[in-house]
């Protein structure tokens, strides 16, 4: 995936995204770390073509090779899952079972394919048995494994995901970290999570005022007290103990 | 204002049905062409509002609660089709899975709220915005209309229990229609606050209102005459005979004919006859003339309330 | 919700819905009923509820006769009997206030009487119709009769977040009442206008949180590839 001089600025003036520069190999797990309002949810919904809402023929943003463009759009949100904060905004279907298929079927898959894809993913996440679950009947966790079993249905090559581990207790987020590492499609975490990106991801990125301070080696930058604070992060306290790498 | 199962009888029933999907129908197909695929979503979000709006209640008079039917609120918001298609969808959730209005009076029910309702309470919200721009007149405009929509379905309500044999048009319409006066009030002052918070929270929401569903002559042409129709068959027939003619209409219809005898219970009509006058529906029809100045000087009072001078500047 | 009058719909919206399972704690038992196709039970609740209301007053034992295959089908639901006679209970007042107004007529306890009986078998009817069948699966069916998409759409997207913002409301609401200090002494007035002046605002921020969720559904639903 590539990015290249990436700008943006809502309607509204607000959060703007000044000049992104990142390219991202395939396979690799990027954490994407920065404080409130730095644009990292405004770059994640870059990267599958939400924003902007109309694009043109030239784009900053391409995914294996191929620019982003209305007419390479169907491709590349099938190749990239985007995994939102807040499940309840994902999770639009009356049933579970409804809600992980919505995806397999919009991208053309009908009758038995699609209740043996949905099972697939709802194993994938633990969830194995919920097909006929009702949204409103879910707790948060499995709200969010729902909605990440409705991403990985689509079988993307690329996941992103924006803060994953929100409003999860702990053995959620454990849960959490050892389904992601299970999965092998490139991965880009958006999150406040520190400990998530020590333990996920080898590479971190860090987003300040729409615009990248700094990209490397995730156990390097994080533990780099004074980039951390300068940014409005701090040093995670998993690293000030041990170093797991 | 729900009608259960049971009171509007089997040709209503019917007849309230088609022009219930007639309505919303051309409501759906106007909303089909014009909504961008963006705002499609907000049909079901707005009708999940609606419901939870209407969950609030308002403290009335002493010990009862009214509650809101919203259907001028969202047609201000977001245009009389998408405001017909959320109430119906409401309607039909509350049917079944709620039980909260019959089956058999689905179609009247929609007929009232998704369509009489959103009908009266836009046209007259346009109507009186045209001579009242500004932010009073907003507020003068949402709350009168809000009133007169909810007033113009309860007199739709009576004249189908009416017509059904149920509830006599001399019952109906003062029961109903006087009821609803003051329930209109509170939806007249809610739809008033709620567009004034919105305003104040997010006023370009209330700039693309009317574009978001554009409802051009045509289609408001149509359901104006569905509108019209149903009325002129539920209401109409009590409208201009006194009650005295009630018999002969249920003559000339073919009605099961009560023989008349001395009512058992006498009716509770003293609250509304006005002295020197003996009928109930003439007093309600008066009591609603009166009313309606009435409550148009009350809005108008309230948008004076709520909305401080104008300066220069925002004139 | 009826003619209002002396009825409190507070208890409809208050309580009862704060738990939410009671919709649905039914509709996903085993039995005979709840396994018949969806389809089948919509067509059999409309033409009983058809026939009950067409039916004409001196057809005495076919209402008995409507009664009786309503109580056999409670019955094989396996629905618990005091939940339907609760509901039953609940729903009842609602139809009484408007039914009052057909005492006012002569012949008007016949009339009303009649009234109540259609009524109580009606909502029996739909009763134990939505309590074994999901919405859901009633979703499905009105699909396969061509019901415009849009409209399903609507109803589907409707169903799934009326419990969000249900819950939503509530939260502000009670937010800003535990925010708010007018004490009730002072004055019934300023009390009241405060209360009407929080209900607008309470309402008026669920509306735009709506709309900004729509905004985030309609994204959502873009990432996954629709058009």
């Amino acid at each position: 995936m590539e990015v290249h001089g990436l700008q943006f600025r809502y309607p509204d003036g607000a959060e703007a995204l000044c000049g992104v520069n990142l390219t991202i190999a395939e396979g690799e797990c990027v954490g994407l770390i920065g404080p409130n309002g730095a644009g990292k949810s405004t770059l994640l919904l870059h990267l599958n073509g939400i924003l902007p809402e109309n694009p043109g023929v030239s784009s900053s943003v391409s995914v294996f090779g191929q620019p982003i463009t209305a007419a390479t759009l169907p491709m590349i949100r099938r190749d990239v899952g985007l995994l939102f904060q807040d499940p309840d905004d994902q999770l639009f279907c009356p049933t579970v079972f409804e809600d992980v298929s919505f995806g397999p079927k919009q991208f053309g898959l009908a009758g038995e394919q699609v209740a043996t894809v949905v099972r697939k993913a709802l194993e994938q996440v633990g969830l194995t048995g919920f097909e006929n679950r009702l949204p409103h009947h879910l707790s948060r966790g499995e709200k969010r494994r729902v909605c990440l079993a409705g991403v990985l249905a689509c079988q993307p090559r690329v996941l992103v995901l924006d803060e994953p581990s929100s409003d999860l207790d702990p053995s959620g987020k454990r849960e959490l970290k050892a389904l992601l590492k299970q999965i092998p499609a490139t991965k880009i975490i958006a999150t406040h999570d520190l400990e998530l990106v020590v333990e996920l991801c080898p590479r971190a990125i860090v987003l300040d005022r729409g615009k990248i301070v700094a990209d490397g080696s995730a156990i390097e930058l994080l533990n780099d007290e004074t980039l951390m604070l300068a940014h409005g992060l701090e040093r995670p306290h998993i690293l000030r103990h041990c170093h797991p790498h | 204002m729900h009608i259960p199962d049971g009171f509007v009888d089997a040709k209503t029933a019917v007849t309230s049905g088609v022009l219930a999907v007639t309505g919303v129908g051309i409501a759906l197909w106007q909303a089909k062409r014009t909504l961008p695929a963006r705002r499609v979503p907000m049909l079901g979000l707005a009708s999940a509002f609606v419901f939870a709006a209407q969950m609030l209640n308002f403290p009335v008079a002493g010990g009862t609660s009214g509650h809101l039917i919203g259907a001028t609120l969202v047609a201000v918001l977001l245009g009389p089709s998408a405001a017909a298609i959320a109430l119906a969808a409401v309607l039909v959730v509350q049917c079944f899975l709620f039980n909260d209005g019959g089956l058999t009076a689905l179609g009247a029910n929609i007929f009232n709220m998704a369509i009489v309702a959103t009908l009266v309470g836009y046209g007259v919200y346009r109507l009186v915005r045209r001579f009242a721009p500004g932010q009073r007149g907003l507020i003068l405009a949402a709350a009168f209309a809000g009133w007169c929509s909810t007033v113009a379905a309860a007199i739709s309500c009576a004249g189908q229990l009416a017509i059904s044999g149920t509830v006599p048009w001399s019952v109906s319409f003062p029961a109903m229609a006087g009821v609803h006066m003051l329930i209109g009030i509170g939806e007249g002052l809610i739809t008033a606050l709620v567009i004034l918070a919105i305003t104040k929270l997010r006023a370009d929401l209330l700039d693309n209102t009317t574009s978001s569903v554009a409802t051009p002559v045509t289609a408001f042409v149509g359901f104006g005459l569905v509108a019209a129709l149903g009325l002129a068959l539920f209401v109409s027939p009590f409208a201009c005979k006194w009650p005295d003619g009630l018999e002969k209409i249920a003559a000339t219809l073919g009605f099961e004919h009560h023989a008349l005898e001395k009512p058992l219970l006498p009716a509770p009509i003293s609250n509304y006859a006005l002295p020197g006058i003996n009928s109930a529906v003439v007093a309600t029809a008066l009591a609603g003339v009166i009313g309606t100045v009435i409550v148009f000087a009350l809005s108008w009072v309230l948008a004076r309330v709520l909305i401080p001078k104008p300066t220069a500047e925002s004139r | 919700m009826g003619v209002g009058a002396g009825i409190d719909p507070q208890t409809h919206g208050g309580k009862s819905l704060m738990h939410h399972e009671f919709l649905d704690r039914y509709s996903r038992l085993d039995s005979p009923v709840h396994r018949l196709p969806a389809a089948l039970k919509f067509v059999l609740a409309l033409i009983f509820v058809f026939v009950t209301v067409a039916l004409p007053l001196a057809a005495r034992e076919w209402f008995i006769g409507l009664f009786a295959m309503l109580v056999a089908i409670a019955a094989l639901s396996r629905i618990p009997w005091l939940f339907l006679l609760k509901r039953l209970l609940f729903l009842e007042p609602f139809v009484l206030g408007v039914a009052v107004l057909t005492l006012f007529q002569p012949n008007g306890i016949r009339v009303f009487a009649t009234i109540f009986v259609r009524s109580t078998l009606c909502l029996l009817t739909m009763v134990l119709l939505s309590n074994t069948t999901p919405f859901a699966t009633i979703l499905q069916v009105l699909r396969r009769v061509r019901v415009p998409a849009l409209f399903v759409t609507t109803l589907a997207l409707m169903y799934r977040y009326l419990f969000v913002l249900v819950d939503e409301a509530e939260r502000m609401h009670r937010a800003r009442a535990s925010r708010t200090f007018t004490p009730k002494t002072s004055g019934n007035h300023a009390h009241r206008i405060h209360l009407w002046q929080m209900l607008g605002t309470v309402i008026g921020q669920l509306f735009v949180r709506s709309t900004e969720r729509a905004e985030r559904i309609y994204a959502a639903m873009l990432a996954r590839g629709w058009r």
